[in-house]
């Protein structure tokens, strides 16, 4: 072993040494360059879900007790509990009968929190505008408070498992189909043929749900933002999951019930993180194969990146603006105004509107339980917007996760001496219905009246605040958010505070400490090296 | 003196040269990671920035175990000697064409401002990255024992660190520039060659104390009431012992048989006296009972002019065939000589011993090739052995014909072994002594 020390030799190591030195950037670069170009299989790993494709059991059609005529909807309740005969019990338990869940609160006491008693930044109250709100109910005739709950024909059975697409509530009606053709904007709405209906019933369809999930607020995507009508028939682009074109899943998919108590709720009346529906329960906890991503999951909620969009047909309502409300034309008909795109942006009977369609959500910390404004509270702090619903959490609970959501905001009437939110008597037939005769004051005594709370006799506006966590309108995961919609300077998350979020957040005083440091270090470097430079001559 | 030597060894260029690599690497994916910039995308730079992080945590380990193995840990201890000195020469020294105030050898390649950088770096910077960037990456598992409710502070503290990282590479890749020439430093990181100052004294001493760990002869020192103070390995071999622990302390009775043992009492005495003892033929008795024929030498050690004890050397004869003439020839002999070639056969070193052998004077015998000091039917078995040697053999007991000054020849015994640097045969060095001055006495 004899020192090598001839030049080619010396020559040679050199030589080897850039190259090793070199050999594993060129590598790297390589690697990375192939890395963004590299498709893998999409594989999902699936757990407690199977598609159901066998037919329904039973053919209800052969049923004798439903070959009868039918004149009215409760006959055809009662010739379905004849058989389930224990359902009608279920369904008085359920959130979708009672329109409420029980909530504990400070006191310890259990109380029913629902529409009842909650309040939105949309039509308001329901409190005496109950046959227009109860259209929605699965039931017949809650027009008013002395709604028996304990009545088990009053249940619309048909409203959910009609087959057939031809039964219809009628939106003024308290929840009640018509008994003659009417119309309603613009739409025939005709006597159902119970005969029919009774017939062909199974498992709910989408158009089930939809017909009043879609619809909340009044109109097609007003409420949610995430779901509207165009997800009764849509493609991959639009849902991942529902898309005919992909995996074609249901609502009940995903919302599975036990006895007629159907998973899943949303925090704009609900309170409690109990019976909800989770992507994990399909997808498990840790569905991804980069394990830094799996540790998101922790924190992140799925939703909040395959959800990089909502509102991605119909356009959604963000802003409501009650105070401007009123106005007629010359003629004494209501104005109306829409935009270039045939998009309601005032209605004299409600005042002015903002939509918007494909929108970015904003995005809060969320455990799963809420807060909610309900009817009679006192407003605090009237120069922020009132929190409708305040959704609980914070980076420093680990029971938060980021999740993103539709922010509506409104302006709605308030009663500055009380300091409470106002519910106006705004649908009827009566002398006081604000939609009727457009008098603040006198809608404002009847609605408050209807729900057993003070009112001063003055009246203005206040900004308010509602907020819609997104769940539906998954994405596909290529068009899934990256990493940089979060992690950097301006991202997606630019606003949620708490938390330190590499990408995102620096400190500043540090930064520039650095940057100096290395700044002085080349200044010192140059001027010592010139120095030098021009000593030597 | 100015001598190429080679002062970087293999894994610690590697090791270096790896280091500047993932820092660098680090250093660019980390800050894409602080959004400085884009290069990679922020999922590659994540990813690959864990990556190298893991690399350089193997390569943390690899060179912990490297510098306690090697020793080279020693190199920074940290001083304050010529501190403002070196402080000196880069602010004023360094423009009027100043020497430097230190001098790198192998044994102390750092001045102090190296050694205290280069110390912050592997006792604070490296560790507190190291330390954050594991709780950077495992601060949100679910069974994460340490709750650290966020990584503000982390991350903040590494990126300081990512700083301080940056403004020392600049500085460092400026001060390889401060070389005898620009590039002089760098290339003696990427060949592990460099020309450095040698300071003679320096190098004989640290010669002489290798060649007593790495000879074939075997050493001993004693104290002033005959205890062992030290042994070689060379020393434990011949006496058969395991353990240097065993003798030392002990009295050097404990290595003869009784009735010998008034002999070395004799020698012993002589020595305290003053006397220097060339060689003695002796028989020792060796741990396990056995007997070893060796030939000795003993002088006093003195510190501050007092005498403090002997030492000496002892060059095993048990095996050699004409063990009797030897033996008889060796009697009141002379000194150890000692000597060290270079791989190519040139002398590097001698002592007075063997000056006085051979006749020479120390500069007419100093990086002159080996031939001069034989006659030329002798040199081909010269050849030979300097073959053995750096083939990394040793050679104990060689009687050899040497060729003095004057032209005279005479004979001795000689010891070879091969002479390391780091991981390299240099040359080769060892012991002789003289087998003729006293067949003319007798």
């Amino acid at each position: 072993m004899e020192r090598v020390n001839n030049s080619k030799g010396k020559f040679a190591r050199v030589l080897m040494l850039f190259a090793v030195i070199l050999l594993p950037w060129l590598v790297a670069i390589f690697w990375v360059n192939k890395i963004g170009e590299e498709e893998k299989p999409v594989t999902v790993n699936i757990i407690n879900y199977k598609a159901d494709s066998l037919p329904p059991p039973v053919d209800h059609s052969k049923y004798e007790v439903l070959q009868q005529n039918f004149e009215t909807p409760q006959q055809v309740t009662e010739a379905c509990i004849s058989c389930h005969n224990k359902t009608g019990h279920d369904i008085m338990h359920t959130s979708h009968w009672k329109w409420s869940r029980p909530y504990v609160n400070e006191n310890g006491d259990t109380v029913e929190l629902g529409k009842k008693n909650i309040i939105n930044n949309f039509c308001i109250g329901t409190n005496s505008n109950e046959p227009r709100c109860t259209s929605c109910h699965i039931g017949y005739g809650w027009k008013n408070k002395d709604f028996n709950f304990k009545a088990e024909l009053n249940i619309d059975c048909i409203i959910c498992h009609d087959q057939t697409g031809t039964y219809k509530k009628f939106p003024t009606a308290a929840g009640y189909p018509v008994k003659e053709e009417k119309a309603f904007g613009g739409k025939k709405f005709l006597p159902p043929d119970y005969n029919r209906v009774a017939q062909n019933v199974g498992m709910p369809k989408r158009e089930n749900c939809g017909a009043c999930h879609y619809f909340g607020g009044g109109g097609n995507n007003v409420k949610h933002g995430d779901l509207e009508k165009i997800l009764t028939k849509t493609t991959k682009e639009v849902d991942i999951h529902m898309g005919i074109d992909g995996e074609d899943m249901s609502c009940t998919a995903c919302h599975a019930s036990d006895r007629h108590d159907i998973q899943g709720q949303l925090y704009s009346v609900s309170s409690y993180n109990q019976n909800r529906t989770s992507c994990e329960q399909c997808h498990t906890e840790t569905p991804h194969e980069n394990t830094i991503i799996n540790q998101h999951a922790n924190r992140v909620a799925c939703q909040t990146c395959h959800i990089p969009t909502y509102a991605k047909g119909a356009p959604t309502k963000m802003d409501w603006d009650w105070s401007t409300a009123g106005r007629h034309n010359e003629d004494g008909s209501i104005t109306v105004e829409k935009d270039s795109n045939g998009v309601m942006t005032y209605h004299g009977k409600k005042g002015s509107f903002k939509w918007a369609k494909n929108v970015t959500p904003e995005y809060a910390w969320f455990n799963g339980n809420t807060d909610h404004y309900l009817i009679g509270d006192k407003v605090e702090d009237t120069t922020v917007a009132v929190q409708i619903n305040t959704l609980l959490g914070s980076f420093d609970d680990l029971e938060s996760k980021i999740i993103p959501m539709k922010v509506h905001r409104g302006k709605q009437i308030y009663d500055p001496v009380n300091k409470t939110l106002i519910i106006p008597h705004l649908f009827g037939k009566d002398s006081t219905a604000y939609w009727k005769h457009f008098d603040w004051n006198k809608a404002s005594i009847t609605g408050m009246e209807k729900a057993g709370l003070p009112y001063s006799g003055e009246f203005t506006f206040i900004n308010t605040e509602m907020y819609w966590p997104i769940n539906h309108m998954v994405t596909s995961r290529e068009e899934s958010l990256k990493c940089m919609d979060c992690h950097s300077r301006d991202g997606r998350l630019a606003n949620l505070a708490g938390f330190y979020m590499p990408g995102r957040d620096y400190n500043n005083i540090l930064d520039t400490i650095g940057v100096l440091l290395i700044i002085l270090a080349f200044a010192g470097v140059i001027l010592h090296g010139s120095l030098r430079y021009f000593s030597k001559k | 003196m100015k001598k190429s030597t080679y002062i970087y060894r293999r894994f610690e260029r590697f090791w270096h040269w790896s280091q500047v690599l993932l820092i660098f690497f680090l250093a660019l994916t980390g800050f894409e990671v602080h959004s400085s910039f884009k290069l990679f995308g922020f999922e590659n730079a994540v990813n690959w920035h864990n990556i190298a992080a893991w690399a350089f945590l193997t390569l943390i380990v690899f060179a912990i175990f490297w510098h306690f193995v090697s020793g080279e840990w020693k190199q920074y201890i940290p001083t304050t000697k010529y501190m403002m000195a070196q402080i000196n020469y880069y602010i004023f020294g360094i423009f009027k064409g100043a020497q430097h105030p230190t001098h790198k050898t192998i044994y102390n390649k750092f001045n102090p401002l190296q050694r205290f950088t280069y110390l912050g770096l592997k006792l604070l910077v490296i560790p507190v990255q190291v330390v954050t960037g594991f709780l950077y990456m495992y601060y949100m598992y679910p069974e994460n024992p340490i709750h650290l409710g966020g990584i503000e502070i982390t991350a903040l503290i590494h990126t300081l660190g990512a700083f301080f990282l940056i403004a020392f590479v600049i500085f460092h890749m400026y001060l390889t520039t401060t070389g005898e020439t620009v590039f002089t430093s760098i290339k003696a990181m990427l060949t592990g060659w460099e020309v450095v100052d040698v300071d003679e004294e320096e190098e004989h001493t640290e010669h002489l104390k290798s060649a007593v760990k790495h000879s074939i002869a075997g050493y001993y020192r004693l104290d002033k009431n005959g205890n062992f103070l030290d042994v070689n390995e060379a020393w434990l071999k011949m006496y058969k012992c395991t353990d240097r622990e065993q003798i030392i302390g002990k009295h050097y009775s404990v290595a003869r048989k009784k009735e010998d043992v008034k002999e070395l009492d004799g020698i012993v005495a002589q020595v305290f006296e003053g006397k220097i003892i060339k060689a003695v033929p002796a028989t020792r008795k060796c741990k396990d009972g056995s007997l070893g024929r060796h030939i000795l030498s003993a002088n006093p050690t003195y510190a501050g002019g007092d005498l403090t004890g002997m030492e000496g050397f002892i060059i095993d004869i048990t095996d050699l065939d004409t063990e009797s003439e030897h033996l008889h020839y060796a009697v009141k002999n002379s000194q150890a000589g000692y000597y060290r070639l270079n791989c190519k056969g040139y002398y590097q070193d001698v002592n007075d011993a063997w000056l006085s052998l051979y006749g020479f004077d120390r500069d007419e015998i100093i990086g002159k090739h080996y031939s001069l000091s034989r006659t030329k039917e002798d040199l081909h078995k010269l050849d030979e052995i300097i073959a053995k040697v750096t083939s990394g053999k040793s050679i104990s007991n060689m009687i050899a014909t040497r060729k003095c000054k004057d032209g005279s020849t005479g004979k001795h015994i000689l010891s070879a072994n091969p002479v390391y640097e780091k991981d390299l045969i240099v040359g080769m060095e060892g012991f002789i002594l003289d087998l003729d001055s006293v067949k003319e006495e007798i």
